[in-house]
């Protein structure tokens, strides 16, 4: 019992090293939040872009560049994804590891949202764009109006899936130096040689995270469920 | 003249939907296109709205040639009505109704609401304004995605088999509605199955049979003195 107590101290109380994995939560908080961001706005700009093209056969070779984004970003691990853009894209710029953290987080989930909102478009029935179109209404009028409302409250989980997803991928931010939960984890357990309280105060953190995400994404369902 | 259509064919791969269709239709005729299923009705009533476009052939809606391109300039002037209402789900039945002219700058919101809410009350269902399409019955459904064509003032109607998703005891008070809509200075073409109410509310009756318009005449014509065995056979098959 007393070993316990002072691994516990020794994990958190002393040095103020709670503070340690205060500072990597933020930055798991910062880098997850600002790209779910990144990736839902890639995300449904691709996936409108592709429809566009569907659509009206327009925009051909932006809509073929979008494919194969998404193809190539779901074709290889994030974390290569993640190490290239360190170590290759952003070799010489002096960008911060948590701005490329963002980016590559953000560009990568942006490939899954997109083939997301493309289910959910495609699962529209074709008739609600025939009655916008005999109403008067453009492409822009009918997806803002009608489609996309439609499609996101259908995809509303998967969404949810994709959110929760990426901010537990978020963990392996630390291969391009950045202390983020785990790695701050990582670093108190080699002081302390006890890899229990870190480790496991980690895990409760993300399904902390997550469980609040969850809850969010639940009471967003409701709210967009009234009426379809 | 509202439409002049001359040769109009219409393939699905290697199936002639439509083949060489010539057609006149006048401002305000009241049209029902009966025909088995298969026979091109609807493909044809789409083609007026260029939800499909033809193979070959050519169609003038008031002089001006009819394409996806040019349909912009007549959009919203040729109302239609389908088979399974397509109404907007995320909508509730008010916003259903005003959403296109207020877009489309036909009416001013308030406007759009206070006509909304008369026509609601012509069709008694004013105390569903708020509700969404889908806590109403088919019926319902229907009524409501007549008046939004009708929200939008236009100078067609297409009817896409209006009453063919309904339960049979909903069929009447749909049918009562349009008949209510045809007194209006509105083109109407009804592709139907229903022959009763086809004698009650045409002018003009069009029979057509394997992509082709077999018989094209007053509706008394039509159904007491059919001329070709395809149109007799029909009949008596649906009587």
């Amino acid at each position: 019992m007393n070993d316990l107590k002072e691994i516990f101290y020794k994990t958190f109380i002393y040095d103020d090293r709670y503070l340690f994995f205060l500072e990597g939560l933020k930055f798991t908080l910062i880098i997850a939040f600002f790209s779910v961001l990144l990736g839902l706005f890639l995300g449904i700009l691709t996936s409108i872009i592709r429809d566009y093209h569907r659509e009206t056969k327009k925009m051909k070779f932006f809509s073929k560049l979008c494919d194969i984004y998404v193809y190539v970003i779901r074709g290889t691990p994030t974390i290569l994804q993640l190490m290239i853009l360190y170590y290759v894209v952003f070799k010489s710029a002096t960008l911060s590891p948590i701005i490329v953290g963002i980016l590559a987080f953000g560009i990568n989930s942006g490939a899954y949202v997109s083939e997301i909102f493309r289910a959910g478009f495609e699962g529209i029935d074709k008739g609600q764009r025939e009655a916008s179109k005999t109403l008067g209404l453009n492409y822009i009028k009918t997806m803002r109006y009608v489609i996309f409302p439609q499609a996101l409250a259908k995809i509303f989980p998967a969404l949810g899936n994709e959110v929760i997803t990426l901010v537990k991928e978020t963990s392996i931010a630390g291969y391009i130096g950045i202390v983020e939960l785990i790695k701050a984890a990582d670093i108190i357990s080699s002081r302390t040689y006890d890899y229990f309280f870190p480790l496991v105060v980690s895990a409760i953190v993300y399904l902390f995270l997550t469980y609040i995400l969850s809850k969010v994404m639940k009471y967003g369902e409701r709210k967009l469920n009234h009426g379809v | 003249m509202v439409y002049k259509i001359r040769d109009l064919s219409k393939k699905f791969g290697k199936h002639y939907a439509l083949k060489n269709i010539d057609l006149d239709i006048n401002e305000n005729e009241k049209i029902v296109i009966i025909g088995p299923s298969g026979s091109g009705k609807s493909t044809l009533l789409r083609c007026l709205n260029t939800l499909e476009i033809p193979t070959n052939g050519k169609i003038l809606y008031h002089d001006m040639r009819l394409t996806e391109h040019t349909y912009k300039n007549v959009q919203g002037k040729i109302g239609m009505v389908f088979q399974n209402f397509q109404l907007f789900d995320n909508l509730t039945v008010i916003d259903n109704l005003t959403l296109a002219p207020v877009l489309n700058k036909i009416m001013s919101k308030e406007e759009a609401y206070e006509t909304a809410k008369e026509y609601l009350k012509q069709i008694h269902l004013e105390d569903k304004e708020n509700t969404y399409p889908r806590n109403l019955s088919g019926g319902q459904k229907q009524r409501v995605a007549i008046v939004r064509t009708l929200m939008m003032n236009p100078e067609v109607i297409l009817f896409d088999e209006p009453t063919s998703a309904l339960d049979p005891e909903m069929i009447e008070e749909v049918l009562t509605l349009i008949m209510e809509v045809s007194k209006k200075n509105i083109t109407m073409i009804v592709v139907t199955h229903e022959l009763k109410f086809a004698y009650d509310f045409a002018t003009r009756v069009i029979f057509m049979d394997k992509g082709k318009i077999v018989e094209d005449g007053e509706k008394e014509q039509i159904f007491n003195n059919p001329k070709t065995e395809r149109l007799q056979k029909f009949l008596s098959n649906i009587k």
